[in-house]
């Protein structure tokens, strides 16, 4: 399709490896004993190790070898991860990352700092243990690194063919290093109608008489070493008895599924790391009954691996599926111009077409949303991190507890979220959450909580970040506003009205700027960012006990379902999702100039006239329609000629031309190829609301 | 645009687009103009400023449509058989933003040389001097040069 560059595909897949190995060792400071959570880490470490190398980033793949060698030992279980060990983990993981991503800034320096504290951690117990090597070459090969030859036994997993690799080049790449004498070993070749065709049953002896170093006949093996077992032992030593085979050909058998090159997929199928592991573990208990001889380790992982073959993904640039998406938002608009050509017509064919391609397409333009839906955990993942480097700096024992992950939302608004829930992380440890001495004052549990959830509530997603802490200090809040000039003194305001001064631009009331917040930038971009998103933020808090944000956000940002209303000539549309009911207006509130208020069973509304707001001309229609729309608490209503129906709109948002108009919040193109405006319902509400003080005050005067 | 500008002023000659605001003619830069098109229905835009009063659907774009008339104090009249829009793409504030211009009429895509450069006369004009780039000669005619940026900004 496309040549992308190799090394950014790297950079993609290693992206993605980071967040789960992180994840994971993050996990494995709450559960050291996690097996699971070990080998993921390990996992993919591995697979950054071996990208590595094949995509020329040597210096990565060197460092990460040191850095499993070290993670070896918690791997064979010898010693426990503690939470320092995790802390080095995590900045050898970040060292990684940066020698990939920017290669430059970094020092080996740095990096040797880190693999001598690693080695440090994991030797600490046992001082005298050697730094282990890795799993597949025993060390056998030491001091001698000159000698006649090298005796070696290869044994590929069965598989092995079908992911491309043939053991014959292997060999004749052996030979190249010198003189081999090759003999197959036969002893596993099961009879012709147990034969599966693409099994690779041979087994090979070699005798290799070179003076070549281990490392070159690693070199040959560097790409199927996963996927192989090497013995290798100098050619002097009396030939030890060909070790006996380590997998029972019958294990290989059940496993129809086809290979598929693991590491990227790992990675992509694996958000949260853990789980894969979990489901293969029942699968590996039966096999220390067949051989009790190979370790559990290699087992383990590549029944792990044939769990996660089952999930197939493909990998697609964002920019395709937003490619995607405005082609789908024009078909759609292409659609309703068609449906409404053959509903004027009287031709049954066309009619019948019509309906099959609007159900076509509604259907292609819910999938299209459904692909672009990416689970909302991957962000929350992001933050584990944080919470854990913001908890372990003003030391605050934080507790961070996720939930809902699984509910997706628009790519888009993902990357949108991030900044502002980083925010307000930060502010929920930094603000909220108390120091220790304050909470065991107040007989509260010395480690703090922080909840960040996700639920979907109709058609909106309300993601939550809750602390457990002081919550806000209203007075104080208050006390910052009327210093700043923002309110009147002693002017009457509830809490709700008090709390939403912290979402203007500049208003800290932290005592001292930190370095991590306090500098009263922060709340109102995250409120601009959520609102640009069509989404809107709530805070509630209770005195001792902790502050809650919740934000409410649409699911998606390219279409919305509208309600289609005429004023005089113009034609607009209200997001559907904020209309409560649709009334007529009476005559009697019609004739009313006076009070702009309607009697909605007892409750009152105040209304707007769209003819007004929108200065339509021509004359008002007889009998004017009232939509009640609401947001959060508010309920207006707003008087319209006419209300069409039901729109689905795909949303064009506004040139900078017309950033100066606020009540509308887009536009759209109807059936006829006109354009229409999408109402902003906020908007219209904050402009009621200062109609109604406006009559308020004029009505005191 | 500075550049293009100086290159311009180098080979002496810049191809522009010719129309006609009311009794005037006005030279649009022609690697702005991105296609002319016949009028299309537009949608008021309530509350915008007078110079973009609405917007028109282009294939599928929502874009706003200016009235350059406006800005220079002309009568609006109706939309006659020569009346056209001429969609350009200008940059502002650093991000191109597609802009339908409403044209009496569009006449012709020339070149008009740059030695016939005349100075913005200072006095005699009712127009702000910052709307406009410079005023040319062509075929014995007085045509302007809109600053673009400056009169959409």
């Amino acid at each position: 399709m496309n040549a992308m560059d190799p090394t950014e595909v790297f950079r993609q897949e290693a992206s993605e490896l980071f967040e789960v190995l992180e994840g994971a060792l993050l996990d494995l400071g709450q559960r050291p004993d996690d097996r699971e959570l070990v080998d993921s880490a390990f996992r993919a470490l591995h697979t950054i190790k071996g990208s590595g190398a094949m995509f020329g980033f040597d210096k990565v793949a060197s460092f990460t070898h040191e850095f499993e060698t070290a993670f070896d030992r918690v791997r064979k279980g010898e010693i426990k991860p503690t939470q320092e060990l995790i802390s080095v983990a995590l900045a050898a993981k970040d060292y990684i990352r940066a020698l990939i991503e920017d290669p430059q800034s970094t020092d080996d320096i740095i990096g040797e700092a880190i693999l001598d504290d690693l080695r440090r951690f994991v030797s600490s117990d046992q001082p005298a243990a050697p730094v282990v090597a890795i799993a597949e070459a025993p060390p056998l090969a030491p001091a001698e690194s000159k000698q006649a030859g090298w005796h070696l036994y290869l044994e590929f997993e069965s598989h092995i063919l079908r992911n491309g690799s043939n053991p014959l080049d292997l060999l004749e790449d052996l030979c190249k290093l010198g003189p081999c004498f090759v003999v197959p070993v036969t002893d596993g070749i099961p009879f012709l109608d147990e034969m599966e065709p693409e099994d690779c049953y041979l087994k090979w002896d070699v005798k290799l008489h070179a003076a070549c170093g281990k490392d070159a006949i690693d070199d040959v093996f560097m790409f199927v070493s996963d996927e192989m077992k090497l013995t290798l032992s100098p050619l002097e030593q009396v030939e030890a008895p060909a070790p006996m085979p380590l997998f029972q050909l019958l294990d290989e058998e059940p496993e129809p599924v086809a290979e598929i090159p693991a590491p990227v997929l790992e990675a992509v199928a694996v958000p949260v790391a853990a789980q894969p592991v979990a489901k293969a573990e029942p699968r590996s208990e039966p096999e220390p009954k067949h051989e009790a001889k190979h370790e559990p380790k290699p087992e383990a992982k590549s029944e792990a691996k044939r769990d996660e073959r089952g999930i197939a993904t493909v990998r697609v640039q964002a920019e395709r599926l937003d490619e995607l998406m405005d082609r789908v938002g024009e078909l759609v608009i292409a659609q309703a111009r068609l449906s409404q050509l053959a509903a004027s017509g009287s031709d049954l064919s066309i009619k019948i077409i019509a309906e099959e391609i609007e159900r076509l397409a509604s259907s292609l333009r819910d999938t299209t949303m459904g692909a672009r839906m990416v689970p909302i955990g991957s962000l929350f993942g992001r933050f584990r991190r944080l919470v854990h480097d913001l908890s372990r700096d003003l030391s605050k024992p934080v507790e961070f507890v996720t939930s809902g992950e699984d509910t997706e939302l628009d790519k888009t608004m993902i990357e949108c979220l991030a900044d502002p829930l980083v925010h307000l992380i930060r502010n929920a440890i930094d603000h909220g959450i108390e120091d220790t001495a304050t909470r065991a004052a107040n007989g509260k549990s010395e480690q703090g909580r922080i909840e960040l959830a996700a639920v979907h509530s109709g058609a909106q997603v309300l993601v939550t970040v809750k602390d457990n802490g002081g919550g806000l200090n209203t007075a104080r809040i208050r006390a910052k506003a009327e210093e700043q000039g923002l309110i009147a003194a002693g002017a009457v305001l509830s809490d709700h009205e008090i709390h939403q001064f912290l979402f203007h631009p500049g208003f800290s009331t932290a005592q001292t700027i930190s370095a991590l917040s306090g500098r009263g930038v922060g709340m109102d971009v995250v409120k601009r960012t959520i609102e640009n998103m069509r989404g809107s933020i709530d805070l509630t808090t209770r005195p001792g006990q902790g502050t809650t944000v919740t934000l409410r956000l649409p699911l998606t940002l390219a279409i919305i379902e509208g309600l289609l209303i005429r004023v005089g000539e113009g034609r607009y549309i209200i997001p559907l999702s904020a209309v409560e009911e649709c009334v007529e207006l009476t005559a009697e509130d019609e004739r009313s100039r006076g009070r702009n208020f309607l009697n909605v069973r007892g409750n009152l509304v105040p209304f707007l006239r769209l003819r007004e707001l929108l200065t339509a001309s021509g004359t008002p229609d007889k009998h004017q329609k009232t939509i009640i729309i609401s947001t959060g608490e508010t309920r207006v209503g707003l008087v319209a000629d006419q209300i069409i129906g039901n729109h689905q709109t795909v949303i064009k948002s506004l040139s900078k031309l017309h950033s100066d108009v606020t009540i509308f919040s887009g536009a759209t193109i109807l059936g006829d190829g006109t354009a229409a405006l999408i109402l902003d319902v906020a908007q219209l509400v904050t402009l009621a609301q200062s109609k109604v003080e406006k009559q308020h005050i004029s009505e005191a005067a | 645009m500075n550049e293009g500008l100086a290159a311009q002023q180098q080979t002496g000659a810049m191809q522009v687009v010719m129309i006609g605001l009311g009794e005037e003619k006005f030279a649009l830069d022609a690697g702005l103009v991105r296609e002319i098109i016949d009028p299309v229905p537009v949608t008021k835009v309530a509350g915008a400023r007078a110079f973009v009063p609405s917007v028109i659907n282009v294939r599928g774009n929502v874009i706003p449509l200016a009235d350059l008339r406006i800005r220079f104090g002309m009568p609006q009249p109706d939309n006659s058989a020569d009346t056209r829009v001429v969609v350009i793409e200008l940059e502002l504030d650093g991000e191109p933003v597609l802009v339908g211009v409403t044209a009496d009429k569009v006449y012709e895509v020339t070149e008009i040389s740059q030695t016939d450069v005349q100075q913005t006369p200072r006095v005699g004009m009712h127009w702000k001097p910052e709307f406009i780039r410079f005023i040319a000669k062509w075929r014995e005619e007085f045509v302007i040069v809109p600053n673009m940026e400056r009169i959409l900004n």
